[in-house]
């Protein structure tokens, strides 16, 4: 990503070098590794406890926003 | 408060024929984009429809699309339904009878695999089904969830 940061011109041997790895090729793809690997450590139903949290967090923060957007 | 997880343990405890599918089972496969419901593709009998509704009897289920129906389904009802949108108290179950990209629930059956949970076994749509399920799809989030399926299988296979 920095190659194409600093506004030089690459050529196609340097841009596939950059982007060449598997792990390189998801970030450039705008996937969090981190956060995969986190999830991929999980078992399938800690995966799916962990949604459960994050969509009621989302929901709560909704609603928070609701109610700010309501008074303002 | 919603309980996907909840829902997905009743189903599994009520003995329902089914196979976990769309973000649910992309989630269970490691993706980390957040999911508001469950989908399953089940099998469209008198007797599996009626294991749903059983499933979910105490959580004022009502079908998704006509919320002042109770969910009351009937022999001829079950005869003619093909997919079945249930919303209950601790969130939304669609039930489909076929994966646009998979196929009918034979086919769906065929291309899962079985996870242990820790109140019993669940059908989920294997990876590769799933990526062709999304992909046949092919709406903004199905694309996005590709992706990730797509890292998760290499991630796997390294």
């Amino acid at each position: 990503m920095s190659d194409f940061a600093s506004g030089e011109e690459k050529t196609s041997k340097e841009v596939s070098f950059s982007i060449g790895s598997g792990e390189s090729k998801a970030e450039f793809s705008g996937i969090d590794m981190s956060l995969l690997e986190d999830s991929l450590s999980k078992t399938p139903w800690e995966r799916m406890l962990a949604n459960d949290d994050a969509l009621n967090f989302a929901e709560s923060l909704r609603s928070a926003m609701l109610q700010h957007n309501a008074k303002s | 408060m919603q309980n996907l997880s909840e829902l997905l343990r009743r189903l599994i405890l009520a003995e329902v024929e089914f196979v976990l599918v769309g973000g649910f089972a992309a989630v269970s496969h490691g993706v980390t984009l957040v999911t508001r419901d469950v989908d399953i593709c089940c099998r469209f009998s008198e007797a599996n429809l009626m294991r749903i509704q059983e499933a979910f009897k105490d959580l004022h289920p009502v079908h998704r699309l006509r919320p002042d129906l109770p969910l009351q389904l009937t022999p001829e009802q079950c005869v003619t339904l093909k997919n079945l949108y249930v919303k209950t108290d601790l969130g939304i179950v669609d039930c489909l009878g076929e994966i646009l990209g998979v196929g009918g629930f034979e086919k769906v059956l065929k291309d899962s695999i079985e996870v242990t949970l820790p109140f019993g076994k669940c059908r989920i749509l294997a990876i590769d089904a799933l990526i062709r399920a999304k992909e046949a799809m092919n709406r903004d989030h199905d694309i996005i969830t590709v992706k990730h399926l797509k890292v998760i299988k290499a991630q796997i296979k390294s």
